[in-house]
């Protein structure tokens, strides 16, 4: 290429390899649907609700301030379920073998907004073991949270419901497709640019009068010979003659 | 028709000659603006012979000088096409007659240039096979025979069009594009390379050939029925 870079001629070269990135784009984009599908085992997620209720410190009354002492706190209890003294039980009373490490990394522990509502999310390739989790884990925090700490008015909200027909959260088909797409559209398109400034080869009348400074006498053109039966094929004894080098 | 196209593989390589074309065809009129490209090219100095060559093989020269032998013919000029590829010649295929005797026989003075040469189905066309290949072509080339063959000839015919082996893998080209009047460099679009063009141009400067100008071949052809877009040479 030459610069300045010239849209069309840009637009001119990738339309000389379309079928190239298309093929490219859409087998890759195919391929990575069906291996999405087949190979990778689908996640199902199963949350528990708690409330964590801070009881009123004395002569105060129900402040903005203490709300937001609890949204701290939600902090604390996350660290706090994640960590061994939660897991550690946990991982017993359901008879799990994996580590508590392996444990922790399926949890996710948030507040549900503004409130002091506490939610637990497990993920699991099995949608009722995921449930047993949080609802294991919920309990056991129950338990647990008032000797650790000075609250005592902990309480389930909602527990986790094995759904009779659940839809895997991951992995997402779609997402995994669009992502292989728009990255090999990209790829053809670098391996196309690649492609081009390595061809250094003759393409035009131009090339020939800017590169060798020597005029055009003519241009002949391709002409596709499977489209005119009324053709004479000559030379077809040049086959049996073996190959030809020189002659063209 | 004009043009040979191989998808693939290049076994199945056809060439194709204007005889099979009606004459209003694209084919032809690109040919005949080659032709009168080339006449225009003469102005100071008499064009009668002319050589068809390119920087490497499989680039179209066969096809080229023989179409171009065609179209000068139609013009009512008597024209000689000379198979000088002595390494590979083709001509006879091109134009489906025997290569008993040809252009060497001549050279090396076996036979006269009326009994070698062979008519064509257009009777100002004459064409000159290659002949038995010779051990040594670029010494026959370049000897006094060939110079006295080349002066002959002109007597005898308005144009003689030279098809030669490619300039950058034997020296053949070079030679006869040193003896003639004008050498004219073909081109494949998409195929040859910039830095064997220039190689061949920068040969063809050195040995004084009057280069003409370079035939772009293979050209993507846009807006006729009979062309694609975008074909792959």
């Amino acid at each position: 290429m030459k610069s300045p870079i010239d849209f069309l001629e840009i637009l001119s070269i990738l339309k000389r390899r379309i079928r190239l990135i298309v093929l490219m784009t859409f087998s890759i984009t195919a391929a990575a649907g069906l291996m999405t599908y087949y190979l990778v085992t689908p996640m199902y997620e199963a949350s528990t609700q708690i409330l964590v209720n801070q009881p009123p410190s004395e002569g105060e009354a129900f402040s903005s301030r203490e709300l937001e002492t609890s949204r701290e706190l939600i902090e604390t209890y996350n660290t706090i379920i994640t960590s061994s003294r939660i897991l550690d039980p946990t991982l017993q009373q359901l008879g799990l073998e994996q580590s508590r490490s392996e444990l922790s990394s399926q949890i996710t522990v948030r507040g549900e907004g503004e409130s002091q509502v506490l939610r637990i999310t497990v993920e699991d390739s099995n949608q009722a073991e995921a449930a047993d989790i949080a609802n294991t884990l919920a309990s056991v925090f129950q338990e647990e949270v008032p000797q650790i700490m000075n609250i005592n008015n902990v309480s389930s909200l909602a527990e986790a419901e094995v759904e009779g027909n659940p839809s895997p959260i991951s992995p997402n088909i779609g997402l995994n497709m669009g992502a292989a797409f728009i990255v090999t559209l990209g790829l053809g398109i670098g391996i196309t640019m690649f492609l081009e400034l390595l061809d250094n080869t003759i393409k035009s009348e131009a090339d020939i009068e800017n590169e060798l400074n020597i005029s055009v006498l003519g241009q002949v053109s391709t002409v596709n010979v499977e489209n005119r039966p009324d053709l004479e094929v000559l030379s077809s004894a040049e086959k049996s003659q073996g190959s030809e080098t020189y002659g063209a | 028709m004009v043009h040979r196209k191989f998808k693939n593989d290049k076994n199945s390589r056809k060439r194709f000659l204007l005889t099979t074309l009606e004459n209003r065809s694209p084919a032809a009129e690109q040919f005949r603006t080659l032709r009168t490209n080339m006449q225009f090219m003469q102005i100071d100095r008499k064009l009668k012979t002319l050589v068809v060559t390119s920087p490497l093989p499989g680039e179209g020269k066969s096809t080229i000088a023989a179409n171009l032998s065609i179209v000068l013919a139609q013009q009512e000029s008597k024209v000689l096409l000379i198979d000088t590829d002595l390494r590979k010649p083709s001509v006879h295929y091109t134009f489906e007659i025997s290569n008993n005797i040809g252009f060497t026989n001549v050279v090396t003075n076996q036979a006269g240039i009326k009994n070698a040469v062979k008519r064509t189905f257009n009777p100002n066309l004459s064409v000159l096979t290659s002949g038995p290949l010779p051990p040594n072509p670029s010494e026959l080339l370049a000897s006094n025979r060939m110079k006295r063959f080349i002066e002959e000839a002109k007597k005898q015919y308005d144009y003689i069009v030279f098809d030669a082996p490619p300039v950058n893998a034997v020296t053949d080209g070079l030679i006869l594009s040193s003896m003639v009047d004008g050498t004219m460099l073909v081109i494949r679009n998409g195929k040859t390379e910039i830095e064997q063009a220039k190689k061949a141009v920068g040969s063809i400067q050195k040995v004084e050939g009057n280069l003409l100008g370079a035939v772009l071949n293979d050209c993507p052809v846009k807006d006729t029925p009979y062309s694609y877009y975008y074909e792959e040479g």
